[in-house]
């Protein structure tokens, strides 16, 4: 694809804020991957007898009273308004640069959990909550509520592209610093467990009994978990005219749909194929520059194969060292792309790179050291994180150290 | 707008007044007709409102075969149908290079409402996993890709009012900058009972919402002027909602003369910005200084519009709002431009809606004049503007 206006601004990532089922803060959310914590429980939260499935990664309860934002909004607004908070605060803008900043927020799930309070009570005749509660239901309120406490005036968006709704936040928020329209760009994605969530990948059979293990043999679903993430992302040259210190650059990105089937990946992983690597092509990366993919990696059977193909086309076997933070803090939805993001720019950072839980028995067909268990330290200089979703949806952003 | 220049070369809408391309569209605003009427899909006894902009059933199965119609909702339906004349009135083909996207306010509450249903009713066995997947918000984007092979992005864009303005503003940066060299971008919402129930209630549709008031947080006035969709007039007390898909096919304009497309339009400018306000109010945190849509609109101001489109549907503070903000960045001596033209009366709110307006924009574009703009505010402080001028 030709693309127009050479000389376009570099991006880079100048703030990070993640509320993890490890707790608030970028901090607790290194700390737990790197020493390989298993976050995923039995649920408490919503009832769930009678499924499959009975377990989550949720974020403890005290840690969202902790949080300090109102316990008026909805539990996804709070995770939301705390992680981008804390984005901006690590980031350090001055506030008239940080009034300009876009804001682009991947979601889902909305303020369904409360919206469902609302729905089971009124048709079983018990009203839990008042109508009001409907009214953060849409994914859109999470932007309108950061929109407004943040005081951003940059360009608003909220994208829905299923689980790939985090790291497609990334990509657009990265296309309009590039494009010059902003210099900065508030980016990320929040979803708190729902019932529909739950019961739905339930009655799909894509959860796993027990806690999920991403490129096992033995793998049977995923699991779910609930999470915000944001990152700052700016004009290099602005960053660092102003003094700030980034965390990673965001070389480039790719963006493309299987167009095959509603919810199952293309079997070959044709489209996976062609996101990463147009993302490698955007930041002109061979691949063998790249070493550590953060995989999207939920552990289904379907997902993990397709998955495992496509990263053998594109880097040969065994060539990258691959694990799949899914595997620690659950599936996060429109939060995974963001929340593994934030995995893989810390990793760079930190020289470390954050382990697959759970996995006994590698996959013969996952010809990669998927870094089962431990934590292992490598200096790498160049990381791909994929995001994949139902309806085919493909992201992988790459990202180099600054 | 930076990098490649973006022209129109393709319709498709399925609304309350027709469904086609480029030429059923012309049509329907060249007649102006309301398709506004008593709605007929669901009862609305105990309700203020009962008006609505309706897709009638024999449209709808007409859109695509039996077959599909058998494993879509109604929302995909109306999507897809509205993205297969698109790409059909632009004569364009799929493939890696087309993208997608989709603006909704709503999606698909109905499959949401029936997976709920199924678990309500009968316990986890109850429970649809063909549903499931139309509770996110992209099968609509899943499903239209797949018929159109759009294997590029496809994005969903969820916001209210301004759904369909958003997607093809974002669609059109996508062809600026060479991520797709073509996109079908606009925007879709369907009539749900449950939606439009509680909406009614909260006093956010005609007749029972009142200037300077916010869903859900005041009382319906005593003496409610009758139900109608009249933005920018004194008497507005709400909008009406309609349903409804509206789709343009942006290319790039070297790409279309390459294959000897008919151009309709180009867009020469797409912004959007956020005017911080507090969710679903129509007062300002602050005045817009700062938004690409104030500095795009202040750095043409005076320019000779041949028209300027609003979002204005009839909701009194937003109507005030969208009045206040264009005086200011566009000239408030503009009588040509005031109040700008609401198409909510002819085709009622829904997602959709702002992609027919460009589309509108981009036939009035098409006749010669001068460009014209599309502008929009929504509750929340959402603002966008689309600049849309002749093909040169």
């Amino acid at each position: 694809m030709s693309r127009p206006g050479g000389g376009r601004p570099d991006v880079v990532v100048s703030g990070l804020g993640v509320v993890s089922p490890y707790g608030a803060g970028t901090k607790s959310f290194w700390t737990g991957l790197a020493a390989g914590t298993c976050a995923i429980k039995p649920i408490s939260l919503i009832d769930t007898e009678g499924f499959r499935s009975r377990i989550a990664a949720e974020i403890p309860a005290e840690v969202m009273g902790a949080l300090g934002v109102s316990r008026r909004r909805s539990r996804a607004d709070r995770i939301a308004l705390a992680a981008a908070r804390e984005a901006l605060a690590d980031a350090g803008l001055p506030a008239a640069r940080a009034r300009e900043a876009a804001l682009i927020v991947g979601a889902v799930g909305g303020g369904m959990l409360e919206g469902e309070d609302w729905y089971w009570g009124e048709t079983r005749g018990r009203p839990a909550r008042g109508i009001r509660a409907l009214r953060s239901i849409l994914p859109f309120s999470h932007a309108e509520t950061l929109g407004w406490r943040l005081g951003l005036t940059g360009p608003k968006e909220t994208v829905v592209m299923a689980c790939a709704s985090g790291g497609a936040s990334i990509a657009l928020g990265a296309d309009l610093i590039r494009q010059g329209v902003v210099a900065t760009a508030v980016v990320g994605g929040v979803d708190a467990l729902t019932r529909i969530c739950f019961m739905g990948f339930n009655a799909l059979k894509l959860l796993d009994p027990g806690p999920c293990r991403p490129f096992d043999r033995d793998r049977r679903g995923m699991s779910i978990g609930e999470a915000a993430a944001f990152l700052v992302l700016e004009d290099a040259e602005r960053c660092r005219a102003r003094g700030g210190r980034p965390h990673a650059r965001l070389a480039g990105y790719g963006m493309t749909t299987d167009a095959h089937h509603v919810t199952a990946p293309h079997p070959e992983g044709e489209g996976m194929i062609r996101a990463m690597q147009m993302a490698l092509t955007d930041g002109d990366l061979a691949p063998a520059a790249v070493g550590y993919v953060n995989a999207h990696g939920t552990g289904t059977p379907q997902n993990d194969r397709a998955e495992a193909l496509a990263l053998r086309h594109v880097f040969g076997e065994g060539s990258v060292l691959v694990s799949s933070t899914k595997s620690l803090v659950g599936h996060t939805m429109a939060a995974a792309g963001s929340v593994e993001a934030a995995a893989t720019v810390l990793a760079l950072q930190h020289g470390l790179l954050p382990p697959t839980a759970n996995l006994e028995h590698v996959d013969p067909e996952v010809p990669f050291d998927c870094l089962p268990g431990t934590a292992r330290p490598a200096e790498i200089s160049a990381a791909l994180s994929n995001s994949f979703g139902f309806g085919g949806q493909n992201v992988s952003l790459v990202f180099t150290r600054p | 707008m930076n990098g490649h220049r973006v022209v129109v070369t393709g319709l498709g809408t399925v609304n309350a007044s027709t469904a086609g391309g480029r030429d059923a569209l012309a049509g329907a605003l060249a007649l102006g007709r309301s398709a506004i009427a008593p709605i007929r899909a669901f009862p609305v006894d105990g309700l203020a409102s009962r008006l609505a902009a309706e897709v009638d059933e024999a449209t709808v199965a007409a859109l695509v075969d039996r077959d599909a119609a058998r494993r879509l909702s109604r929302i995909c339906r109306l999507a897809l149908g509205a993205c297969l004349l698109a790409v059909r009135d632009a004569g364009i083909e799929g493939g890696p290079a087309l993208g997608i996207v989709v603006g909704t306010e709503h999606g698909d509450f109905t499959s949401s409402r029936d997976f709920a249903q199924g678990f309500l009713r009968r316990g986890a066995t109850g429970l649809s996993p063909m549903i499931f997947p139309n509770t996110v918000m992209n099968t609509m984007a899943s499903v239209a890709a797949i018929a159109i092979g759009a294997k590029g992005p496809s994005i969903t864009l969820n916001q209210s009012t301004l759904a369909g303005d958003l997607a093809v503003a974002r669609g059109a940066r996508l062809v600026a900058d060479g991520r797709a060299e073509a996109v079908v971008a606009g925007g879709v919402d369907e009539l749900f009972e449950d939606v439009y129930r509680r909406l009614s209630e909260m006093g956010a549709l005609s007749p029972r919402m009142r200037a300077g008031s916010s869903p859900g947080t005041r009382s319906p006035t005593s003496k409610p002027a009758p139900e109608g969709c009249r933005p920018f007039a004194t008497d507005h007390n709400g909008p009406v909602l309609g349903e409804g898909a509206t789709f343009l096919v942006l290319e790039t304009r070297e790409g279309a003369r390459a294959r000897g497309a008919r151009i309709i339009a180009e867009i020469t400018e797409a912004a959007w910005g956020n005017v911080p306000s507090a969710p679903y109010s129509a007062h300002p945190a602050r005045v817009d200084r700062g938004s690409p849509v104030a500095r795009l609109l202040q750095s043409r101001r005076g320019e000779p519009f041949a028209r300027c489109y609003g979002a204005g549907n009839g909701d009194p503070a937003v109507d005030d709002w969208e009045r206040a903000l264009l005086a200011r960045d566009v000239g408030g001596g503009r009588a040509d431009l005031m109040p700008p033209r609401s198409l909510a009366p002819l085709f009622g709110q829904h997602g959709g809606l702002g992609a027919l307006r460009v589309g509108a924009a981009a036939l009035d574009a098409e006749r010669g004049g001068g460009s014209v703009l599309v502008h929009g505010i929504a509750r929340g402080g959402c603002r966008t503007a689309l600049l849309v001028g002749a093909a040169a």
